[in-house]
């Protein structure tokens, strides 16, 4: 148990090889990750080896991202999509990640149609389900057809499966200006992960102006313009219910060229402001004080 | 609104979209095929065929059809390095394989590839629990799938009697801690499988959720660590065998006369409810249940 329990980092964030990112989330005091796909097929040692070097960080994964694309295809595009998520399934299933995180699609040769979008996602949470892996389906905000949580969340309840549910990002609900009160209507145990991340503009009303921003220039929690409302976001989920991993999905050019240690170091400040500032969680007893009384 | 609702009364659909018709067979893997094949000849069974191809038994009881798979490569994937034996597979009867095997692709199950040698039959497959597979099988009426995979063990009847008129009652599976509502889905949407309520149980094994199949003849059951077996991580697996019998006290008379061992504790012994044989091989046991005729 230690402060940071409960908040992650994201391999995204930090350039530099596998061992070297977890290493550095581990020297900060983390104790999960949440991991890319890409960080395990572009290991030297492939996919076994990037395994191995999670296992032995003793990290535990929050998560698996990212499956992009998958719902509302049809015929032999949507045969190819399900090969594709059989793969991104084995592969989270290897790493030992419970939750994969399915991004809605951007593509236009996907159908608008919820129900139809609710049945690919439940073929994917079929999928999933004997691999032990939930579905966490997260709207981007230049989504096609579901670009609002709330829309997501329509779509997850349409679907009705136990291990689909529903993948927070606070800088799509913020690029997308999606009310938050509408978080209060969300079931907590069907929201399988929140990503957390802030950013510097005020506005991103455009879909180009939300793809750059996210992919290039988003920043720690606490770091950027939304500070209260993130806070808001963080409190209202905690006042639903929420109690599962909060991880930092920033995606940022600067922190690529800065040392691991330095980038870590502010993902801790950020958990400590959640921590301390957001949540006012109690600080954790002292380790011996966990120890069980003699029999 | 219409006048002539039909809805009144919510009468449960009972939906069999794959038309399922019962257990043709169920599979054992392990590398120690002579060891369990006298398990299971005291538990009744007969070895009646052998695979014309791999190291693969058929054992046979009323009208129960029960596979050892010896094979080296199912026998690696399946059993663990001891040797101990896994139920690797049940094949459901259904109306047509390919539908069936088609219609669960299209919902969502990982298909397991065929290793049909010339000539031998091209049964269709999905991945089950763990390391498990579920076969559908449409050739049950009108000819035998053993017939052409199989060649019969000399001077052997090839239909032997069940003690007791044991037959199958059904599966139970051990899954992960928490994970009941999510195999209820999966095989009430793959199967049409539907929720047993919690007041009717049978045997004395009473724990867990428990299923029925959409044709009535059989039943699944999920058990989860309980949640102080905090160590328990143990992959889902199919765990055991239940067999229905009229009279269970007979069944048990008549199977401890071959040896059979049975659990007999002040809190769980062989009643007329049931009984549970002591596991053999470190992970074989049967479950004999209450079974009205």
């Amino acid at each position: 148990m230690n402060l940071l329990d409960g908040f992650g980092m994201d391999t995204i964030t930090m350039a530099g090889s596998l061992e070297a990112k977890l290493s550095a989330m581990k020297d900060a005091g983390f104790s999960q990750v949440m991991l890319m796909a890409r960080d395990l097929v572009s290991h030297p040692g492939g996919v076994p080896a990037a395994v191995e070097a999670v296992q032995s960080s003793g990290l535990r994964p929050t998560g698996f991202q990212v499956l992009r694309d998958f719902e509302g295809l049809s015929g032999h595009l949507h045969a190819y999509k399900v090969d594709i998520a059989r793969s991104m399934l084995e592969m989270c299933a290897a790493t030992g990640s419970q939750v994969l995180l399915a991004c809605s699609s951007t593509s236009r040769h996907a159908t608008d149609d919820l129900d139809h979008i609710a049945r690919d996602l439940k073929k994917l949470a079929m999928m999933a389900l004997p691999l032990g892996i939930k579905v966490a389906f997260e709207g981007l905000s230049w989504g096609r057809t579901v670009n609002q949580f709330t829309t997501a969340w329509d779509v997850v309840c349409r679907a009705d499966c136990p291990n689909l549910g529903i993948g927070l990002d606070s800088f799509h609900i913020f690029a997308a200006n999606t009310p938050l009160e509408a978080v209060d209507d969300l079931d907590p145990s069907k929201i399988f992960l929140v990503q957390l991340s802030d950013f510097m503009w005020n506005e991103t009303p455009t879909f180009e102006d939300r793809m750059t921003t996210a992919r290039t220039f988003r920043v720690f929690p606490g770091e950027g313009v939304h500070s209260e409302a993130l806070a808001d976001l963080v409190l209202r989920l905690d006042r639903i219910g929420y109690r599962g991993d909060y991880s930092f999905e920033v995606f940022n050019d600067d922190y690529q060229q800065l040392p691991l240690a330095t980038v870590a170091e502010r993902a801790r400040k950020s958990a400590t402001w959640l921590h301390d500032r957001v949540l006012h969680r109690s600080a954790p007893l002292p380790a011996w004080t966990l120890k069980r009384a003699p029999l | 609104m219409t006048l002539l609702s039909t809805h009144r009364e919510s009468v449960p659909e009972m939906p069999n979209r794959l038309a399922l018709e019962g257990i043709e067979f169920i599979e054992y893997a392990t590398s120690r095929p002579q060891a369990l094949g006298q398990v299971l000849e005291n538990m009744g069974f007969r070895p009646v065929a052998r695979h014309r191809s791999r190291e693969v038994t058929l054992y046979r009881q009323g009208g129960m059809n029960l596979v050892v798979n010896a094979s080296p490569d199912d026998a690696r994937v399946s059993a663990t390095a001891d040797g101990e034996a896994v139920i690797s597979a049940v094949a459901f009867r259904v109306r047509d394989a390919l539908q069936a095997h088609t219609r669960c692709m299209e919902l969502g199950a990982w298909n397991v590839s065929s290793q049909a040698q010339a000539m031998e039959l091209h049964i269709p497959a999905i991945h089950g629990p763990g390391a498990s597979r579920f076969y559908f099988v449409d050739r049950w009426q009108e000819f035998s799938i053993y017939d052409i995979d199989f060649k019969p063990i000399p001077t052997v009847d090839p239909h032997p009697q069940a003690i007791a008129g044991m037959r199958y009652f059904g599966v139970v599976q051990y899954i992960g801690a928490g994970r009941s509502t999510d195999w209820l889905a999966y095989f009430e949407h793959m199967f049409d499988f539907s929720l047993v309520p919690d007041d009717q149980r049978f045997g004395i094994l009473p724990k867990g959720k428990l299923m029925k199949s959409p044709c009535g003849q059989f039943l699944w059951q999920l058990i989860e660590p309980d949640p102080w077996m905090d160590a328990d991580e143990s992959p889902e697996r199919l765990q055991r065998i239940g067999l229905g019998a009229a009279n269970v006290s007979a069944a048990v008379t008549a199977l401890k006369a071959r040896g059979v061992e049975f659990v007999e504790s002040t809190r769980l012994h062989p009643e007329d409810r049931g009984a549970l044989t002591r596991s053999a091989l470190g992970s074989v046991s049967f479950e004999l249940v209450h079974q009205d005729p």
